[in-house]
């Protein structure tokens, strides 16, 4: 191995990367705009349920219960009838995102000491936000109840309950950006490097200059990291400008270690790279490449828990999700930012990145030998 | 318009096409597997919830209170550590997402008539799962107080009280508030763009890298024949793909369309339209398939995912980036999909939507053309 020829196989590289006026954007403003939108994007959180009210009784009890659900920050009433199909409809075109219709006979139920049934319909669509709205809706309902019990029944009442102080750790706010804004980070990573391999291989296939260097004096490993070394500098850098993106623009609190972070990026990029590499002994042309990477960024990406929960997958596809350093990666990337935690919780993550890289890369390094050979 | 001419020239890229397995593999096999993979493996719904559970009480009470929270659906709570810094370790490593932590006296508190707190940490950091586990847990505890009431009133004799409101939820559209009602419809969107976009993002950016751009000029065709002609078979292939994929939700996974089959096949016909039409106007504009590939990613498959309100809300966006959602064609399907599939509505609700995507269908085509046209032919 010289120094001096890989040297210059990353010099030219380096210019044809950026000689290319085309691939400017794609090195710059692709992952930004990618972070941005993302960032942006991804959340669904429960911040404002807007209500559509029917009050057939319209007496003081329930013009008490609407104030409850008015007086919450999260509940909007942004439409009143008296109408139930009007009402109806506003769910049906989804205006609303829940209705709350009052009988005519609330208040002779609550006044006789029974239970009086107000129907709430709620658009299930998105089913995950429709059972967050759901609690919510129950919460107030709750908490009207205890007040008009307090009013209905003047003896003691203070029955010992349960009273469930809750706390989310390491997210306390529940921002989803903080969830997924360090994931893209990786996530944006894993497309650039896998892309940009294989393309600057088979672009010398394709337009016959591998032939050329393969007569050159460069000998296959110099070849393969004056091919690599340009992409891990490149992703290096994009990494570094993204997380201070993450950090300063979407202000995501980054808890734990930097050098942690980067010493986990170098060992993706190993598996990363050697994917990269690979897809370019199994590709013959620049479209057959692009497809194959995209073969293996779905799935990897469907599996790593970026949005979907491991937990939530069928036991044997769980077990597969442990093949995938995309899940490896994100593990420690969320809980490095997230967490804060180090080595001594994460050594598992880092030593299965590792594995993965050393065996993918040295794998694919020997195929790219026998091809060259 | 010679039929001939456009004959040949579908011919030609049907050739092309089924001639590389790649292609065939992400015409065919891709649509396959993500309808495979999101009804079976993917889901966003939440339950076994992993919770460990430190109990400084050690009474019958918490006892049983620990045993009903392990036998509810949405719990899975039979991790028993000693103390607080276990739980936060195993929340930490990730293998808890919630722990609870019940105190010392905890039943006498509650024997004695007072409040007895009862401390439970959720790991935030995935916000939709920390919510959700939120939820099901206040719902726990409101049934645990309605009964811990009952004992109450029973204990002092009264007649017992009931709660003057109950909420009769209703949940319309998703009966079973389950995410594969909406997703697998929704990953129609995503395979017609895979397949109407991105592949032929690449069509005609590879006749210019493979010089028969040259060739093409050359021949007697014209634009409107050549577009016409590589659009034939990814039209045909992704209506295909489609109808497999309705046809796969419906047999495996029961997710059922309610509405009529006409305007889904209608629907999926003009947004493929619009698919091919950018996909097209992206190679031409781009002239080399590396660029064309990642345009296309970035200008047709991220805003269908993410701006298209398919998994997240568009209420939730900034409002910049809901009005930029007005121009994203998919957010007009997946309100179709939506509509046909969940809510069961016809044209006299959706036509806006479909209005949309035939102005945009007549719209990108012409673009295109003109494109074309520029280019020489």
């Amino acid at each position: 191995m010289r120094r001096l020829r890989i040297r210059e196989l990353v010099r030219k590289e380096f210019i044809q990367l950026f000689r290319d006026k085309k691939n400017r954007p794609l090195l710059v403003i692709a992952p930004l705009v990618q972070l941005l939108v993302f960032g942006y994007v991804v959340s669904t959180d429960v911040r404002t349920v807007t209500v559509g009210l029917l009050d057939h009784a319209k007496t003081a009890e329930s013009r008490m219960l609407i104030d409850t659900f008015g007086a919450n920050r999260t509940f909007h009433i942004s439409y009143a009838t008296d109408n139930a199909r009007a009402l109806e409809s506003r769910l049906l075109k989804r205006e609303i995102d829940i209705a709350i219709k009052i009988p005519p006979d609330f208040t002779e139920h609550i006044r006789r000491g029974e239970t009086a049934d107000v129907q709430i319909l709620a658009d299930g669509s998105m089913s995950n936000m429709a059972t967050v709205r759901i609690a919510y809706a129950g919460a107030v309902i709750d908490r009207f109840n205890e007040r008009l019990m307090a009013e209905l029944y003047p003896m003691r009442m203070d029955y010992g309950r349960i009273d469930a102080r809750t706390r989310p750790w390491y997210n306390p706010n529940l921002y989803s950006q903080n969830y997924f804004v360090p994931g893209i980070v990786a996530f944006l990573i894993m497309i650039m490097t896998l892309l940009f391999t294989s393309m600057a291989v088979i672009k010398e296939k394709e337009r016959g200059t591998m032939e050329q260097l393969i007569v050159t004096p460069l000998q296959p490993s110099e070849l393969i990291l004056g091919k690599t070394i340009p992409y891990i500098i490149v992703s290096l850098a994009q990494m570094i400008a993204v997380t201070l993106f993450a950090i300063f623009w979407f202000n995501i609190p980054l808890a734990g270690n930097v050098f942690l972070l980067f010493l986990a990026i170098c060992l993706f990029l190993l598996s990363t790279l050697g994917m990269g590499l690979f897809i370019s002994t199994i590709s013959a042309t620049q479209q057959q490449a692009m497809m194959t990477t995209f073969f293996v960024i779905l799935p990897a990406f469907m599996f790593s828990g970026f949005v979907f929960p491991i937990a939530n997958m069928p036991q044997l596809i769980q077990w597969l999700t442990y093949l995938n350093p995309l899940r490896y990666f994100l593990l420690i990337i969320r809980g490095v930012f997230l967490k804060g935690v180090g080595l001594d919780m994460l050594w598992p993550q880092f030593s299965a990145l590792t594995m993965i890289g050393i065996v993918v890369f040295t794998a694919s390094v020997k195929r790219f030998h026998k091809r060259l050979d | 318009m010679k039929m001939l001419t456009i004959r040949a020239v579908a011919r030609k890229e049907f050739y092309h096409l089924i001639r590389d397995f790649r292609s065939l593999y992400l015409a065919f096999a891709i649509p396959l597997l993500l309808i495979l993979l999101f009804g079976y493996a993917l889901s966003l719904d939440v339950d076994n919830i992993s919770t460990v559970i430190v109990d400084f009480d050690r009474t019958g009470v918490s006892r049983d209170f620990i045993r009903r929270l392990d036998a509810s659906a949405y719990f899975d709570a039979h991790v028993h550590l000693r103390n607080a810094d276990e739980a936060s370790h195993y929340l930490d490593r990730g293998w808890a997402r919630m722990a609870v932590i019940i105190p010392p006296d905890w039943t006498n508190s509650l024997r004695a008539d007072r409040e007895a707190p009862l401390q439970i940490i959720v790991d935030g950091s995935d916000p939709n799962y920390a919510s959700l586990s939120l939820g099901y847990m206040t719902q726990f505890v409101g049934r645990e107080n309605r009964r811990l009431l009952a004992d109450f009133l029973n204990r002092k004799g009264r007649a017992s009280i009931n709660p003057p409101v109950a909420g009769q939820i209703r949940v319309w559209f998703n009966e079973d508030l389950e995410s594969k009602n909406f997703i697998v419809p929704g990953i129609i969107a995503i395979i017609i763009i895979i397949v109407g976009a991105m592949l032929t993002s690449l069509v005609i950016a590879r006749e210019y890298e493979n010089g028969t751009m040259e060739t093409i000029r050359s021949l007697p065709i014209r634009a409107g024949e050549l577009l016409a002609g590589k659009a034939i078979p990814y039209f045909m292939i992704a209506l295909i793909d489609v109808l497999v994929a309705v046809l796969m939700g419906q047999v495996l996974f029961s997710v059922t369309m309610k509405s009529s089959f006409w305007l889904l096949v209608t629907a999926s016909s003009l947004y493929i339209l619009v698919a091919l039409n950018l996909g097209f106007l992206i190679s031409i504009v781009t002239k080399s398939q590396l660029v064309a590939n990642q345009m296309a990613v970035l200008i047709t498959y991220l805003p269908s995912l993410l701006l298209s309100d398919f998994v997240f809300p568009i209420v939730n966006m900034p409002t910049v980036l809901q009005y930029v959602t007005y121009i994203v064609p998919a957010r007009y399907f997946i309100d179709i999909l939506n509509g046909l599939y969940l809510r069961n509505v016809g044209l006299d609700m959706l036509w806006p939507s479909y209005l949309v995507l035939i102005v945009m269908a007549v719209i990108f085509s012409l673009v295109t053309l003109v494109f074309l046209k520029r280019e020489g032919l």
